[in-house]
Parts: C-alpha cells; structure tokens; sequence
C-alpha cells in the first residue's frame, strides 16, 4: 500500500493532455525516471499493470485526442487511481457517456468501494443516485439541506429536496394538428468527428422532435446547420421554402429561434444588462427598432414581461445577466426565443447546469410553445428528458440518424442500444 | 473610476522617483508642470490644443475597442489623414467654406482606407488587426515621408513636409493669438456623437454585441466580418479627421512628424476613460496637461520631458496588463456545469 490520504478527482470536462499518449498521461507529473531520463518501460508497465488490476481496458499508446469520450475518461480514471486516493471524487462523471458505458463506469466504482475506497459522485440524474449509491446529501444554493440514508429515500424525497418544495408538474400535453415547419434533406457539415452525415427529418408545427443521442455525435453540427453558422450540403427547408447557407439573420427573421448549448458564450453577453439581452437578435426589427436607435422602452417592456413570466430572479432589469444564476440565465434566453411568435425552436441541452425548479419552468413552457403549434426540435444527452417531451424521437450515432421512434411506439432499451451503437 | 484614481496616484509616485533619479526637485518638477499647462491663458489654450489632438485618436481606438478590436494604429491613420489633407490643401486655393470641410473630409477619408487595410485583413482572413495596425503605423511614416519629399513635392516646400497651406484653408480660431480652434469643438461634437451611438442606435448595439460576446452576436445575426471591417474603417476616419484638424489647424502644412505619438498615447487615454467617449474627454485633458507641461517642467525644473513619456508609457503598460488579466479571468472563468 502507497501512502493513503491522497483525494482523487475525475473532472465533467476533463483534464487531459490531448495531444499526449494514454500511459504519457497518467503519469504526467510523478514521471518514473532512469537518471535524467523518462523510463517509458517503468511507465507502460505501470499503466498496463493498473488497466487491468482495475478492468479499465486502454490501449497506453492510444493518443488521447484519438480517443471516444467513454475511454478519455478511463484515462483521467487511471490517471487518480494511479495516486491510490483514499477518496475518489466523480464530477457529474455519466454526462457524456451511453447507458452501457454507464454501466460499465459503476461496476469499476462499486469494485473500487468495495476496496475500501471513499467515492463521491457528483450528479444531478437522481436515477444513478438512487441505484448506485449508499448515502445521499443534497446541496441547494451552495449549503447542505438534506441528507439521507439511500435505502430509505426514493427520487422523489430527494428531488423534493433539491428544490425545497414540490416539483411543479409539467403542463399538460395537448392534442394538435401538426403541420410542416422544418425539413433536413440530406444535410452534412461539420468537421470530422462531429460531423453530421446525410441528416434527413421532419419537425412539424405542434410537435416536439427529440434527438438522442451521446454527446460528441454530431448534434453540435446538427444545431449549427439548422441555425445557419456552419457551412452544410444538403437542404434546409422551413415551410417549403429552402434557407439561404450560412444566414442567421435570415433565419432568425423568418422565426427560427435557438436556445444555444453554450448559454454563456452562444446566447448572452454577459456584461450586459436583461434588458440589452433581450433585444438581440430583434435589434433590427420592430418594435425593438426605431428607425436608427434602438427602443429602449420597448426593450424594457419585453425584458418585463419576460422576467414575469419565466420567473426570472432578479433585483432589477438592469442587473447583467452575469449576476444571474445558471437557472435565470436560461429563463433569460427561453423567454426571448419564445417572445416574438417563433416557427421553429432549436432547443440543445435547455435543462444542463440549470436547478430542477427552473429545468421544469423551462420544459413546460417548451410543451406550452408546442401546443401553441411551434416546430421545437430538442436536442439533449438526457434520455429522461428527451421521453417526457418529445412527441418523436431520432437517435444520433456518429454524426448519422440510425433511428426514429414515434410517439406510442418509443422503446427506451431499444434508443439506447442504438446510442450505444448497436446495429 | 475609481480604480482609475488609483493608477493615476501610482503614476504620480512613480513619476515624483524618476525625476529624483534623473537628480531634479519632484516638488519642483510637477509644479514646473501645473504651470507650463494651466499656469495662463496661454498655456491652457495650448493644453486645449494638445487635447484636442489626442482626443480624436483616442475616440478611434475607444471605438475600435468596443467592438472588440485592439487598433493601435492610430499613430499610422492620423498621419495618413495629415497627408491627405496637406497635400491636397497646399494645392487647393478656393474659399474656406468649400476647402475646410473638404479638407477635414479628406483627412478622415484618407485614415479611414489606412484603418481599412487591416479591418479587410481582418474581416476576410481573420488576420490580427494588432500586428496590422502596428506595422501599418511604421509604413504610413515612412509612405508620407517618401511621397512629400517625392513624387507629391510641393514647390516651395523644405525638408519632409508641404508648403504651407492658404490662408483660406486655415480652421477658424476660438480664441485670438492662440492655436486653439474649432478643432476643439468637432472632437467634443464627435465624443457626444459616439456616445449616442454606443447607447441608443442599432448600429452602436451590434458593434458593442460584437465586441462584448462575438459567438452570440453571430448567432443573432450580426455580420461579424462587416462589423469588424465599419469598425477598423471609422476608427482609422476619426483618427484620420484628427490628422487633418493638426494640418488645417496647428501647423497649417504637413509634417512627417506632425505627431509626437498622439496615436499611441490615445490607447492610454482610452483606456483611463473606460472606453467611454464623454469620460475620454477628461482623460484627453489629463493627458494633454502632460504633454503641454513637459517642456516648461524640463525648462524650469531641470526634469527631462521624457519623465512625461515615461510615465504615459507606464500607463499604457499597466492599463493594457489590467485588460488582459481581466481577459484571463474570463478565459478561465468556464462555465460550471
């Protein structure tokens, strides 16, 4: 036994060297020398002997760049286990994995426990929790509120107190009559990797689309086609009428709205205040403009309503929406993509890094638009998600849609055997 | 602002060790300086002046700024926008009230093709306007300097420079037996124009959305090469503008060093007014008390002028250090989710 007392932890996004093999990466930082020099035997050796102690299959000289995100993290893995940690700490550690690859990360950890090993799991899929776990603490706003004993809780008791209540019910699904709105016809772009390939489907006015799928097939490039920022082949049509490539603008002018994954970085500007957010991408229509300038009461009384009605927590509608929490900043963008009458919504990942209370507000009014007889195409990693709003459901597998579930006839098991790659 | 005040008290202390260290009075020295620029009417007409030549570089490069382009190439712009209008109004003899504004139009039009190589550079290829603009300050110097001793020589004219302008063709004064003219009031205009359009029109709106947040400006439909390319275009005219306001209105011809580097003081002065136009004022007025009470400060207190460009370089130093740690702290500052 090495000295014990060391704290492990596997990042959500992780911290490896790209560019570096797998065994360069585990033992980067306490490198095995001979003299002056590496010894890359030592280090291979070392990287074998803990692949298989743990049952962590990796090829060491595998680049990592070269690696899918479920082996990427078996190295960060390796990576702490290599320091012996007396605790190992998991940060949200199943974002970006399938339902097998899941599984296969909980029977490392159940081993690892079982050697006396302190594991602490970070998430926010109360499933796994419930499954996978012996004791629960639930943090709420930065401070413990709860804790529990997991035999003795169940997922609605914990989900009761991470939001310090009752979780709102969704709105109700009502019947419409789904007319056309969007079609792919054999649409590909993006590069590599993430590329989509030869994507074609429909979203109808009135319904929702989900999009299932691991992280890192092809959804990104998917989302950037529709909102016209990438260059693609094929066509995109709304109503009949195919878009011109490469044009936001033009999209959103003829009411293709987006909630971006990126909030922060895709939707926002962040030194901004709520009521300056509020106005782009409507800067150049009215009634936000006024011949040259910008009406700021309009943008006001938007930014107002918004903040109403998406219950938005705020001081004031001049507070940056830096100031705002994960939850209110998406409320932010949601609002205004629903605000001025949209065709079309490319919605990725609305509910990520956001409280439960708010991912419930925004889901709702996501089915809310829908029922209005808004095309909403939600592209998300959560297969909970994607069940308890989509009225169809594709499934993403390296960049092409090996899949389509309609309503009525939607096998979980089936989706996820098809995420994970199953023919 | 605040923060502002800081630095400027840091300067003043720093600025109080190297006048020891060049063996002058500190005490002596800033009050050599106080009085060289605010000491008379005369003095404070010319730190007006000094003012005014800073203020509209700096508008230029505040504006670049906002729409988050790094243009220290008003140096170059401001001297491509004198040579235009020094060319041209050696060789124009018509009325004031046609050549002035054709003057001041060819100065900003001349700044704004120089601000506009490195904005194309930019909007087409994604090159680094800084490098652009900083090679482009060294190439505009020595173009002038070959074309007015050269190929657009006037008669009459000795060394790098034009012949003198017509009288005609002079700005109006403010005040009698002083430099100061309506030079002063079009910058000033400038400054409030600026101000309304980062405030309340579109234009200003995408151009801050642009700076502020590029991926989400794309993504909400702003053209962020055009953007860009406007930006670089109109920064290089107000420079330029403040070029041609120098010939037609302190020197009355071109000189090859018809600035003591009120392009590269700008970023400074910019930067202390936060990029606000109305608060670049104050710092243009800062700055110009520096420059006009450099040389009574070296006459009177035995303290090289250079202490001044000691001083404003350190400003710049840590001015542009702040922006960039800032820009770290956003850089690292990732989402947590």
């Amino acid at each position: 036994m090495l000295a014990r007392g060391n704290v492990g932890l596997v990042h959500q996004h992780f911290e490896l060297v790209d560019r570096l093999r797998v065994w360069e990466n585990v033992v980067l930082g306490r490198e095995p020398k001979r003299g002056p020099q590496l010894d890359r035997a030592a280090a291979r050796a070392e990287v074998e002997r803990l692949s298989h102690e743990y049952g962590l299959a990796v090829d060491p000289e595998a680049a990592v760049e070269s690696l899918p995100v479920g082996i990427a993290q078996r190295v960060e893995l390796l990576r702490e286990l290599a320091r012996d940690p007396a605790v190992l700490i998991l940060d949200e550690p199943t974002a970006v994995l399938a339902p097998t690859e899941i599984d296969a990360l909980f029977a490392t950890v159940r081993a690892l426990a079982a050697r006396g090993t302190a594991v602490l799991i970070i998430t926010h899929k109360l499933q796994e929790v419930v499954a996978h776990t012996s004791r629960v603490t639930v943090m709420r706003a930065g401070s413990v509120v709860a804790r529990f004993d997991t035999e003795k809780t169940d997922v609605d008791q914990i989900a009761r107190a991470m939001v310090g209540g009752e979780l709102p019910a969704l709105a109700a699904r009502l019947e419409t009559v789904p007319k056309p709105a969007l079609a792919l016809r054999g649409v590909s772009g993006g590069e590599n990797s993430l590329a989509v390939r030869d994507a074609s489907f429909e979203v109808r006015g009135g319904e929702i689309v989900g999009v299932a799928g691991v992280e890192g097939n092809g959804q990104s490039a998917l989302a950037d086609a529709i909102a016209g920022v990438i260059p693609y082949s094929g066509a995109i049509e709304l109503e009949g009428m195919a878009l011109a490539a490469e044009n936001p603008a033009d999209r959103i002018a003829l009411g293709i709205r987006a909630i971006p994954q990126d909030r922060r970085r895709e939707a926002l500007v962040l030194p901004w205040s709520i009521v300056e957010n509020v106005a782009l991408g409507d800067q150049r229509r009215p009634p936000l403009r006024k011949g040259a300038t910008i009406d700021r009461k309009a943008a006001r009384n938007l930014a107002d309503r918004i903040v109403q009605r998406f219950d938005v927590r705020t001081p004031s509608l001049d507070a940056s929406v830096d100031s705002l929490s994960g939850g209110n900043q998406q409320k932010v963008v949601v609002g205004r993509a629903l605000s001025n009458d949209p065709k079309f919504l490319l919605v990725y990942q609305p509910t990520r890094g956001i409280d439960v209370g708010a991912a419930a507000l925004v889901q709702s009014r996501l089915i809310e638009a829908r029922n209005a007889g808004v095309a909403v195409l939600l592209i998300s990693f959560e297969l909970d998600e994607i069940l308890a709003l989509s009225d169809r459901v594709i499934v993403m597998f390296r960049g092409a849609i090996v899949g389509t579930f309609e309503r009525g006839a939607i096998d979980r098991a089936r989706i996820g055997a098809l995420m994970a790659g199953a023919a | 602002m605040i923060r502002g005040l800081w630095l400027g008290l840091g300067l003043v202390v720093i600025a109080a060790a190297a006048m020891l260290l060049a063996g002058a009075n500190p005490l002596l020295g800033f009050w050599a300086l106080f009085r060289g620029a605010l000491g008379g009417e005369r003095q404070i007409s010319e730190t007006l002046v000094q003012t005014t030549s800073l203020l509209f570089p700096s508008l230029a490069v505040a504006f670049a700024f906002r729409a988050g382009l790094f243009n220290i190439g008003a140096e170059g712009q401001l001297i491509i926008g004198g040579l235009a209008a020094g060319v041209i109004g050696a060789r124009l003899e018509t009325s004031g009230l046609v050549a002035i504004p054709l003057l001041l139009i060819a100065g900003a039009t001349g700044g704004a093709a120089w601000g506009s190589i490195a904005g194309v550079l930019r909007a087409r290829f994604g090159g680094n306007e800084v490098i652009a603009t900083l090679m482009l300050n060294i190439i505009a110097g020595l173009l002038a300097n070959y074309l007015v001793v050269g190929p657009l020589h006037s008669p009459g004219a000795t060394g790098a420079e034009t012949a003198e302008l017509p009288h005609s063709s002079w700005l109006p004064g403010l005040l009698p037996d002083t430099r100061l003219t309506i030079a002063l009031l079009i910058a000033l205009a400038l400054a409030f124009v600026l101000r309304w359009v980062f405030d309340r029109t579109v234009f200003g709106y995408e151009l801050r959305a642009a700076g502020d947040a590029p991926e989400a400006a794309r993504r909400a439909g702003i053209n962020l090469a055009k953007t860009a390319f406007l930006a670089m275009a109109l920064s290089g005219a107000m420079a330029g503008l403040g070029g041609a306001t120098i010939v037609t209105g302190v020197l009355h011809r071109f000189n090859v060093s018809l600035s003591p580097g009120y392009g590269f003081i700008a970023i400074a002065v910019a930067l202390v007014g936060d990029l606000d136009p109305l608060k670049i004022i104050l710092a243009s007025f800062a700055f110009g008390i520096l420059q006009s009470g450099a040389l009574t400060m070296q006459a009177f207190a035995h303290v090289p002028k250079d202490v001044v460009s000691f001083v404003e370089g350190l400003a710049i130093v840590a001015l542009a250090a702040r922006r960039f740690v800032a820009g770290r702290k956003q850089m690292t500052a990732l989402p947590q989710e």
